[in-house]
Order: C-alpha cells, then structure tokens, then sequence
C-alpha cells in the first residue's frame, strides 16, 4: 500500500518534470524570436518565468533523484554483503532525513516570508516558487523513509528473496 | 560580512571541511553533505540561521546563465534518440575506421563531434558508453580499454564549445564567454589528437582490429547526410560570438534546431523518444544542479569567514611566476577534481583562486581554460570521476579494473595541460583576434 503510494506519487513527479523542462524552452525561444521578428511583441516576464520553471526543474529532479538513489555519492568502501550495505546506508540515510527536516521545517519559514510578495516582473506571488523547498523536504522524508524501512528489514530478515 | 564572528576561521573551516569529508565517507550524497556540513555554523552563529542555507541555494538557482545545463543535456538527449548520433558515428567511421584501432578511434572522433554539438561531458559518456562499450567487446577490445578511453573522450565535451563549464565560469567569474568558446577549440583538438595518439600505440601493441578504408563516393556521402547536424556548432558558437544570442539562448537555439533536425529532417523522433529525453534531462539536471546549489551555500559561508583569503595569505608569500602559478592552480583543480563534481569546484574553488591569478597576471582566460581543463580531466580521476563511474557502470566492471588504462591515457593529456599553462598563446590566440569589447 504504501510502496503503491510513493510510486504513484513519484510517477506523478517525473511527469512533472518532464513538462517543466519542455515548458522551459518556451519563454527563452519567445525571447529570442521576439527580438529579431515584428511578429511577436518583446514580453518582460520571458526570462523570469524560465528562471521559475528552472527552479521548479531542479527541485522536481532532486526530489526525484532521492527515490531513484541517483544523487552522486562517493564511495570508498570495499565490497560487502547485503547486510553491512543495509546498515551503512542507514548510517546516511539519518543524515539525509535531517537534510530534509531542515528544508521543511526552514523552507516552511521561507515560504511563508513569501507570501505576500510578488515577483518583479511578471508580479507572480512569490511563495509558488518558495514552496518548493518544503515540498522537498517532504517529498525526501518520504522517499527516504521508504528507503530506512526497506534496509532496515533487510538488516533484520536478511535480503528479501528476489521475487 | 562585518562584525564579529563567534567562530573564528580556523575553527569554523575546521567543522565545514570535516564534516563534509564525514559525511562523504559515510556515503552521504555530495550535494546532502555540502549542505550539512554548513548546519552546525548557520545553527552556532546569532546573525545566521538555516533559512540562509535555503535563501542562498535559492540564489543560486534564480539564474539565467545555469538555464543553458539543462538545454545542452536537451539537446544531447534528443541527439542519441532522434538519431543524428547514429549519422555521426557513420561519418566518423569513414574517416577514421581505417586507422589502427578502428573503432576506438571512432569513439574519439564521435565525441570530438558530440563536444561541438552538446556541452556535457556527462551526456557523452552515458550515451557513447552504450554504442561502444558492447561493440568493442565484441570486436576483441579488452573492458577495461574500452571503458577507459569512452570515459576520457568524453572530457572533451566540457573543453571543445559549447560547454557547461564555460558558461558557469564565465557567469561566475564575469570572463567572456565567447572568448572561453573560442580559447577551448584549439587545447580540444590537441586533447583529441592526444588520444587518438594513444589508441593508435594501444591498437598496435595488443592487435586491435580495424576497418576497411571506406571509399571516396561513401565519406562524401556520410559527410553530407551528418552536414546538417554539424552545423549546430557554427551556430551556436557564431551566434554568440557575434552577439546574437546570449549563452542561455544559444543552448536553447541548440535545442531546437535539434528538435527540428530530429523531428523534419531525419524524421526519427516519437513522442516515447521524446517524452525519455525530456525526462532523463530533468533527472540530470535535479541532481547535478542541486550540488550547485549547496556547494554555493558552503563557499557563501567560507568567503563570510575569509577562509580562502587566509588559505591564499600564505601561497602569496610563496612568490611564485605565472608559470609555476599556473601549475599551482591545475594541481589544486585536479586534487578537487577528484572528490568534487566540476561546477560545485568552480563556485567554490574557481572563486578562491581568482584573486592569485590575478595577482601573478594571468590572463582571465587563459586562467579559466587552466581550470577547465583540469577539471575535465577530474571527470576520470576516482573516487569521484563522473564519467568514469558511467561507463563503468554501463560495461559492468569495477572503476577500480580500468584505472591503469585511465592513467596511461591521462599522461599524453597532461602534457597538453603543460602547454596550454607554459604557453598561453595557444588558448589567447583565437580570442586576440577579434578587438576587445566584441566578444
């Protein structure tokens, strides 16, 4: 049920961050087109709507990338068997999990700063672009937490049977 | 960045640099550890808070020039599924199939083309370690070579323009970005030379197979289906030269005439191809990118302590030339190279330096190219080699079997370093000649 919930919710990510990296070719294309062309008036808002969607791109892939375990890591430990792999990556999971609390708990005071602020040129509110933080910080406790609940009964039951 | 501190530098460098190798060693991700090892301070400190680990990865990321990371990776996803790589690899087969190590030289050859197209070195590895890897096992290469020369002509995707790395140093650092364009084309070609140098010795050594020589009618003929697509460099590169396009934009013009190229011309693409590209771009972007920006949160807390003023106090002291300057800076590039990825070293490494080259005269490009290509070659070096870990990865073996083949490969490479640093003409001179203020 729960693996059920996570995946939906990621697909549903993914999907997300697919259409914002394809909406981000949109505003600087206009940009460019519109300077060189009398067909399309020079929009403001251009470059800081591609700005918000890159930012939302980069927060989605991050998120994303916590589930998929693609974040860089560098490893210097020899090989080792299933168990010792489980524990050592609890070890770090703590570390990511408080990660994560700190971009909720903080990202929640950040966006809240937002909130009645409007952006300069396009005058978006600003908070839609800052929540990204505490939706980070949620989603990776989440995805983290699926992760600590599978290495932690693979240290106590041994390696699940592959199925 | 006045008033008092509570730390003082020593020992807040001490609690950021420990805590990042901690964290590091225990297998935290880059990018969560960089993050971290900040947390104690912004916790301890009264004038900081957390919210400035997030306000500062924030900042970061509301940038127009980073934009251009995800458009290269755009177009170098839609490169491999639309098949303008297929047409490139019949190209270079025909002109360099024939040399001793045939398909190896292919390898480098496709990724001197890739390089002028795409400016991620990452992209090149993953997509040319599928081609290659499987084909040159089955033609009698051993692993280990394989891996190791598709990881180390990858590099030249961040050397030859357009690169990723060039647009961030040169937002950063405010050096011309054209210019940077323009100094890494020749260092890039000698790089290729280089390898293709070693494949050839390789080939001979242990046998490798080659090619039939492809006829006159058939290079032609390759040459004109790939014409298309090797126009994206002129573009690109021509168009911000000459000041059509700002970096972001040239990426995003690479984007689409690659769109246009797969989807009109060669008529490959479908909405899976697509829909994969824009997803495995967005993968890559979140978590290269993310690195960036808590690696901007821990240089934005060294500089608020001056860590790296008194870490320079001391190499100034040194009284070193320009000569022995440069290699100082490509030696500590390549140390950081190793454990660091290249954008996360150049926010925070390329930033310290900046005031020692200046001090000795060096010149801001030929000081960027130093840099660059150093942390090109970081891409190889463990235990943090990015393009090492991919082809590895993609062949099935461990990084630790292909890095006598790495090493080997890497010395012809260093002595291009040692020119581009003892003879600075050999990036300046493209740059020179346009007059100053054009680029």
């Amino acid at each position: 049920m729960f693996a059920k919930l996570t995946r939906w919710y990621a697909q549903l990510l993914s999907w997300l961050l697919a259409a914002s990296v394809a909406i981000l070719i949109f505003p600087v294309s206009l940009q460019i087109f519109s300077r060189y062309t009398e067909l399309i008036p020079s929009y403001i808002w251009t470059e800081e709507m591609a700005r918000f969607f890159f930012i939302w791109s980069i927060m989605l892939g991050a998120m994303v990338g916590i589930r998929e375990g693609t974040h860089f890591v560098v490893d210097l430990w020899p090989a080792m068997n299933t168990r010792a792999q489980a524990a050592l990556r609890l070890v770090a999971s703590v570390f990511v999990l408080a990660f994560a609390v700190v971009f909720l708990w903080w990202g929640i005071d950040f966006t809240r700063f937002a909130f009645n602020r409007i952006s300069e040129l396009a005058e978006l509110p600003l908070w839609v672009i800052h929540v990204a933080w505490p939706l980070a910080g949620a989603t990776w406790v989440l995805f983290q937490g699926e992760h600590v609940w599978n290495d932690l009964r693979t240290l106590i039951r041994g390696p699940a049977p592959l199925p | 960045m006045s008033g008092a501190t509570l730390l003082d530098p020593a020992t807040a460098s001490l609690i950021m640099f420990g805590g990042f190798f901690l964290l590091l060693a225990l297998r935290v991700p880059v990018a969560f550890a960089l993050g971290l090892a900040c947390l104690p301070i912004f916790l301890i400190e009264d004038r900081l808070t957390p919210q400035n680990l997030v306000q500062e990865t924030f900042n970061a990321y509301n940038s127009f020039i980073l934009l251009a990371v995800p458009f290269f990776l755009l177009t170098a996803n839609l490169m491999n599924v639309g098949g303008i790589t297929t047409r490139l690899v019949r190209l270079s087969r025909d002109l360099v199939g024939h040399f001793p190590g045939g398909l190896a030289q292919v390898n480098v050859v496709l990724s001197l083309f890739f390089a002028g197209i795409s400016g991620s070195s990452t992209a090149d590895a993953a997509s040319q370690s599928k081609i290659f890897i499987e084909a040159q096992r089955k033609e009698g290469y051993d692993d280990s070579f394989s891996v190791a020369i598709t990881a180390v002509s990858a590099v030249l995707a961040v050397i030859i323009p357009p690169s990723i790395l060039m647009i961030v140093w040169g937002g950063l650092l405010t050096v011309s970005i054209g210019g940077l364009f323009l100094a890494g084309i020749v260092p890039g070609l000698l790089i290729a030379l280089a390898q293709m140098g070693t494949v050839h010795v390789y080939a001979k050594l242990r046998n490798y197979p080659t090619y039939p020589r492809a006829t006159l009618v058939e290079t032609i003929k390759a040459i004109g289906v790939a014409v298309p697509a090797l126009m994206t460099p002129v573009i690109i590169i021509g168009g911000k030269i000459f000041g059509w396009f700002t970096a972001t934009e040239s990426a995003c013009i690479a984007v689409l005439y690659a769109a246009a190229l797969t989807m009109l011309v060669y008529r490959e693409m479908d909405w899976k191809g697509l829909h994969g590209a824009l997803l495995e771009t967005g993968r890559l972007t979140g978590v290269a990118l993310f690195c960036v920006g808590t690696a901007s949160a821990f240089g934005w807390l060294l500089a608020y302590y001056q860590i790296p003023k008194a870490l320079l106090a001391n190499v100034a002291e040194w009284g070193m030339g320009p000569v022995a300057t440069g290699f100082f800076i490509a030696s500590v590039f390549l140390v950081v190279g190793c454990f660091l990825d290249a954008i996360p070293a150049i926010v925070i490494v390329g930033t310290v330096l900046e005031p020692l080259a200046k001090s000795v005269g060096l010149d801001p490009i030929h000081f960027a190219m130093i840099g660059i290509v150093s942390l090109a070659f970081g891409l190889v070096t463990p235990p943090y080699g990015l393009c090492l870990m991919i082809s590895a990865h993609i062949a099935g073996i461990r990084i630790v079997d292909a890095l006598k083949d790495v090493f080997i490969m890497l010395i012809p490479m260093f002595a291009v370093l040692a020119l581009v640093i003892m003879w600075p003409d050999l990036v300046l001179f493209l740059p020179k000649l346009f007059p100053p203020g054009t680029l």
